[in-house]
């Protein structure tokens, strides 16, 4: 019976302010649904012109995308001899004396040609003939000879 | 990694409401593509190598970042342009109006009736959620519109849980409220409330 009154003041309540009555049964969340369904809908009805800006912008981002991911692509080799430096140390240091030690060498060669040039014009040029430099009793005799 | 096409697909499926999002908390359309467009380019340039997952929750994050900073430039510049006025005595200062008091209802009677309303109806939501707190709208924007879970919403607005639950409830009940003083029967949002409650149940 007492059921039945409550019913029937609820029936009522609702007669005379529905929304009062609808609010009361509806949840945040059939309210919260109900406004984003609304709002989704709305959204979708944009101006042409804002339609068209998002596109551009969508498209650029796209674009942007591609070029940084290229960019990143080409430092990739970069990033892996870097890697492996860091990892190996040992071998790294070792495979940089060595190639150390191979540019000194190559220099002393092309030095040691450089200075090898030089003496066969030296003796070329000299008044003495090449022989007599081989000639080690060469030097005795000059000085014999001079005094 | 996410590919070109999937951050193409998932720009164009938040885009809309993204837009519409940062309007409603700049109000100004010029300023809400512009911080869209900010905040597609920010997630193409230092997020591309994330998993495609990853994007809903990481493109919401640097869009309200990306509004935060809009509305820190507008206040140093606000503050330069109140004092600059302040010089010149403006008589319109401290005007403030309402617009939900002030909304224009379209008269269209070519129309028909039920579009009418819907219209209405989202004209009075859109002031409604333009008038909420940037907090409030924020944690009902992401959580509800987004559909991102309380944990999500919280760790985007760099709050705890409580807080989102406490802002969402407060957002709700606010637009609740505007809705029915601007008179929900009128507009029929009431009975469509009826009609979505009365199918879920």
């Amino acid at each position: 019976m007492l059921d039945t009154n409550e019913n029937h003041k609820n029936k009522m309540n609702a007669e005379v302010d529905p929304v009062f009555s609808v609010e009361n049964q509806l949840s945040d969340a059939d309210v919260a649904h109900y406004v984003v369904d609304l709002l989704d809908d709305h959204a979708q009805h944009l101006t042409a012109v804002t339609a068209k800006r998002l596109l551009v912008a969508r498209n650029l981002a796209v674009r942007q995308m591609v070029d940084s991911q290229a960019v990143q692509s080409g430092g990739h080799t970069l990033a892996w001899f870097g890697d492996q430096l860091e990892r190996h140390r040992t071998v790294s240091a070792a495979i940089i004396l060595c190639a150390i030690l191979l540019a000194f060498y190559t220099a002393q060669q092309f030095g040691w040609n450089a200075n090898l040039e030089d003496s066969d014009a030296f003796l070329l040029a000299s008044d003495l003939p090449p022989e007599a430099y081989a000639d080690k009793g060469f030097d005795t005799w000059l000085v014999s000879k001079s005094d | 990694m996410a590919t070109a096409k999937e951050l193409s697909d998932f720009l164009a499926a938040v885009e809309r409401r993204a837009f519409k999002q940062t309007t409603y908390a700049v109000r100004d359309d010029h300023a809400a593509l512009d911080i869209v467009q900010d905040a597609m380019m920010k997630l193409a340039t230092k997020y591309a190598d994330k998993p495609v997952a990853e994007f809903p929750m990481l493109f919401q994050r640097i869009l309200q970042n990306t509004m935060r900073d809009y509305w820190r430039r507008q206040k140093v510049r606000n503050l330069w342009t109140t004092l600059l006025s302040s010089f010149g005595g403006s008589a319109e200062a401290g005007d403030e109006r309402d617009p939900l008091e002030t909304i224009d209802v379209e008269d269209d009677s070519d129309q028909p009736h039920a579009q009418l309303e819907r219209s209405q109806t989202i004209q009075l939501i859109e002031l409604a959620i333009q008038k909420l707190p940037a907090r409030q709208r924020e944690a009902f924007v992401l959580r509800y519109w987004e559909d991102m879970d309380v944990a999500e919403t919280a760790k985007i607005m760099g709050c705890s849980d409580g807080s989102v639950k406490t802002h969402c409830s407060r957002a709700v009940h606010a637009l609740a409220l505007t809705l029915k003083k601007q008179g929900l029967d009128k507009l029929g949002i009431s009975s469509s409330m009826a009609m979505n409650k009365g199918l879920k149940s």
